[in-house]
């Protein structure tokens, strides 16, 4: 028993130290930045302020975190919607392609994201690969002007996740039995129903982190909706951005990432308490 | 059990979506024009130039060794870290576990610039140490919450009987929970790989003189537009890639007869 | 899992390999040697011009980048002034640079090509005795049009407000250019401090949010050039590039007054190998070498005795007009009006949406 703990401790210790030095440490500096003044020209005065917290009370500010909130539930739901199945899948092949699977799926991720926007850039464009696909089966009768709308943002955002819902749901679903399905099909119970009442129970967890995996950076995400959306939606990443270089004000960039910090782990709260998912204590 | 025809047919058809900007990478990677969405006919001028820029193709191995070493540190930390909570439950372990997945939580900018002021502080040198230390940072949320989700629900009994049996701890470790958990694991290491391998604005932030990375090279030519030469440089690494894994594949199967 | 981790070795190893690393330094006598660290945005100088540098003197350079002027400022503070040999920046973010004291003075004396420095780009506001900096390159925001895709004939910032241009209009993401152009159609400075006066141009700016087709600051000539638009704000090197793509677009110097972008390089005031630096600065500043340096770069050419070395066809596109030279540069303004221009920005981000 002694001996037990002591190495639990040792499978402990990494994630401590480290967590600690590198990760509460810079995170601590931040919630401190966000109670000064900035200085003149660079940097902070050391003066106790609550005005950065304030200053987020405006609706202009309010309004970018609605935004934000907003195309990262779309996002994640989608996400969820497209990822779910795949992983699921993806868990069901042979051990064989299993592998070439996961390795398919990744290797368009290896490639830079900017490179990747470019390319839907190039399917979305006015008259581009997608546009005159459509009209070359008369299924539209002139371009779309598809890019820097909306649903070309979601797009970029669904496609930039999706890795992280499909590799979840797949390492959770894969040490699922399927005989334990099939089982309850023989013993009667329909397709779905077996699904539902065993498969699906059991990769909740995967579904859980997948949607945990997506949601978390979706809310700071703006690159995307900067590119594939011409900038036309403010998103509280872009303010926290544009508030460090051109606006040199660290303190209020501080706050809005506390902010959207809290925000996040608040939404996640309850989404796990709506779920009844309690067993993945600890997983934000 | 067999898997139905139409699993494979969603599975495909998703993957092949992923694949179209990819595909457009590839194919305007030949193009003449220095105008990403202007097709101007097929050169090899990209490559050519890709071939004479050292500070690419540094920047390139910087990146490989940076994803790497954040890969390998992430995968001790977060493994080790989710092993450790899943066998005892505590206020302490999920406030650690909660913290540890924050720096995937704020944009990178906000998080750059603490790095470099903590880092700063703590006289710790800017170059490969810091950039390793501060992927590791965003490449452990990864792999912790993977395996964590992939331990739950598990099977203790599998690895009490193998104690029980007499085998030592490091033993079971090895034969019995890696074997169980590998998968999670590896997903983990694909996400956290891409996500080094791709990141600028951190890097930017906690890098030093004498080691850039590919991302901030390409980022950064805001003053004079980015050239297709990445596209060139993509295409290249798809094929490598591709290369690779078709001789990992052959010699696998070679093995197996 | 281990045959995978393998894989990603091997790959790594693949490439190490196939791309060739190697980092030679050699040293001969009679040469500086050692290294320099040049810090600015990636593509401001041609390979060929880096590699002369490096043969004719020995010193190898690592050139590494930032994107934002505020990130190059973040840096040196934490590095006081150290760590890097040659920063090259824009004109505002200097002035800072220089009221922090992370610049060094330099010693013209050292530079026996300084002389060919164009007086027209220096002693400006960031560096107005010329004690700290050179130029290197400069830029005006212009407008480009395809006559082919409208009928409005644009002579100045305010026909982008034209109702005929709805949807289709490219801008560049710099609020203090863009807010800018509002300020320019009422008569007023890029400058200007009197709250009232911005707030009254963000009102104009608002209006100008239906046109809004896109804002991006990055390969912005890419819109027009495809035709995914009629007309684009952009920055001199992107008017450069789109001109070169296709030479049926038309150009504007807008008549509401020219907005003007100085880029200039300095010494860190701790550089660890600043011989070095002054080495390149001379380098770089040889007419031949210089002329080369802006026909890559494009961005109007800082040297005057580089200008009878730019081929025929570049010169009216890098060689600024006779004239022109009266665009007035945007400079740092007090807190408030800087947070009213961040403001009107979001505002007018999200109305165009």
């Amino acid at each position: 028993m002694m001996k037990n703990r002591k190495s639990n401790w040792a499978l402990l210790a990494p994630m401590y130290v480290f967590t600690i030095l590198f990760v509460a440490l810079p995170i601590l500096y931040m919630f401190l930045l966000s109670f000064l003044t900035r200085a003149e020209v660079w940097g902070v005065d050391f003066t106790f302020t609550l005005d950065n917290y304030k200053r987020i009370g405006e609706p202009l500010y309010l309004n970018t975190f609605v935004e934000s909130l907003k195309l990262a539930f779309l996002s994640t739901l989608l996400v969820m919607l497209i990822g779910y199945p795949y992983g699921y899948f993806m868990a069901r092949m042979s051990a064989v392609w299993k592998k070439r699977m996961l390795l398919l799926i990744m290797i368009p991720f290896w490639t830079s994201a900017l490179i990747r926007l470019y390319g839907w850039i190039i399917v979305f464009r006015t008259n581009g690969v997608l546009d005159k696909l459509l009209m070359g089966l008369h299924i539209t009768e002139e371009p779309l002007k598809l890019l820097y709308t909306y649903p070309a943002v979601v797009v970029g955002m669904v496609y930039s996740l999706l890795p992280f819902m499909i590799l979840s749901v797949y390492s959770s679903a894969e040490k699922l039995d399927f005989t334990l399905a099939e089982a309850a099909r023989d013993l009667g119970a329909s397709s779905f129903k077996a699904f539902w009442t065993v498969s699906f129970k059991l990769t909740l967890p995967g579904l859980l982190s997948g949607v945990i995996l997506s949601f978390i950076p979706s809310m700071g995400l703006f690159f995307i909706a900067d590119i594939l959306g011409g900038n036309k939606i403010v998103l509280v990443g872009s303010v926290i951005q544009e508030q460090l270089t051109k606006g040199r004000n660290q303190p209020f960039a501080a706050a809005l990432s506390a902010v959207l910090m809290v925000l996040t782990t608040l939404m996640i709260r309850i989404y796990r308490k709506v779920t009844g998912t309690s067993e993945l204590e600890g997983l934000v | 059990m067999k898997t139905k025809k139409w699993c494979f047919v969603y599975v495909g058809v998703i993957t092949a979506i992923t694949y179209i900007p990819i595909l457009v990478t590839v194919v305007y990677s030949f193009n003449e024009s220095k105008i990403s969405s202007v097709w101007e006919g097929f050169s090899l001028k990209w490559y050519a130039e890709l071939f004479q820029d050292r500070d690419l193709r540094e920047a390139l191995i910087n990146s490989l060794i940076l994803a790497v070493l954040s890969c390998f540190f992430a995968v001790i930390i977060g493994t080790s870290g989710a092993l450790g909570m899943y066998k005892k439950k505590s206020r302490l372990n999920d406030a650690v576990g909660y913290i540890s997945m924050l720096p995937i939580m704020i944009p990178e900018i906000i998080l750059g610039m603490v790095f470099l002021s903590v880092f700063s502080l703590m006289g710790l040198p800017f170059g490969m140490v810091t950039l390793v230390i501060a992927h590791t940072t965003f490449c452990v949320p990864y792999v912790y919450s993977m395996v964590k989700a992939r331990l739950v629900g598990m099977d203790k009994s599998l690895e009490e009987a193998a104690l029980d049996l007499g085998a030592s701890g490091v033993r079971v470790f090895f034969d019995v929970t890696l074997p169980l958990i590998a998968p999670a694991i590896w997903s983990g290491v694909m996400l956290a790989f891409a996500m080094s391998f791709d990141d600028v604005v951190i890097s930017i932030f906690v890098t030093g003189p004498r080691v850039n990375t590919l991302p901030v090279k390409i980022y950064t030519k805001l003053k004079t537009g980015v050239t297709p030469e990445i596209n060139a440089l993509a295409t290249l690494m798809l094929a490598i890639t591709i290369l690779l894994l078709i001789g990992a594949h052959l010699i696998g199967k070679k093995k197996n007869k | 899992m281990k045959k995978c981790m393998t894989l990603l070795l091997c790959l790594s190893l693949a490439v190490a390999a196939l791309t060739g690393c190697g980092s030679e330094t050699e040293k001969q006598e009679g040469k500086i040697g050692g290294e320099m660290n040049l810090y600015t945005w990636d593509g401001m100088f041609p390979q060929e011009v880096l590699s002369g540098f490096e043969e004719e003197t020995g010193v190898r350079i690592n050139y590494s980048n930032f994107d934002y002027d505020e990130d190059m400022l973040a840096k040196l503070e934490e590095t006081q002034g150290g760590d890097y040999d040659f920063v090259i920046a824009d004109d505002y973010i200097i002035e800072l640079v220089i009221a922090e004291g992370l610049a060094q003075k330099l010693d013209t004396a050292k530079l026996e090509n300084y002389n060919n420095l164009n007086p027209v780009f220096m002693s400006q506001f960031y560096d107005p005795d010329n004690e700290y900096t050179v130029p290197y390159g400069a830029g005006i925001p212009l407008i480009v049009y395809d006559p082919a895709l409208t009928d409005v004939e644009i002579t100045g910032y305010e026909d982008l407000w034209n109702p005929a241009l709805e949807d289709n209009v490219a801008i560049t993401a710099n609020y203090r250019v863009i807010n800018g152009i509002a300020l320019k159609t009422m008569g007023e400075s890029f400058n200007t401090e009197d709250l009232s006066v911005i707030q009254a141009a963000g009102d104009k700016l608002l209006e100008l949010a239906p046109n809004i087709r896109v804002i991006n600051d990055s390969n912005t000539q890419d819109y027009v050039v495809s035709g995914e638009v009629a007309a684009a704000f952009l920055y001199t090197s992107q008017v450069y590039t789109a001109l070169n793509a296709r030479d049926d677009l038309e150009v504007v110097y807008p008549s509401e007054g020219l907005g003007f972008g100085i880029m200039a390089g300095f010494i860190p005031s701790d550089a660890p190998n600043a011989e070095a630096a002054y080495a390149f600065i001379d380098y770089i500043n040889r007419p031949e070498n210089a002329a080369k340096c802006f026909e890559y770069i494009g961005y109007y050419c800082t040297n005057k005795a580089a200008e009878e070395f730019i081929s025929e066809e570049m010169k009216e596109m890098i060689v600024l007009p006779e004239g022109v030279a009266e665009g007035e540069i945007i400079q740092n303004i007090s807190q408030d009006a800087e947070d009213l221009h961040a403001e009107i920005w979001n505002q007018f981000k999200s109305a165009c949406d």
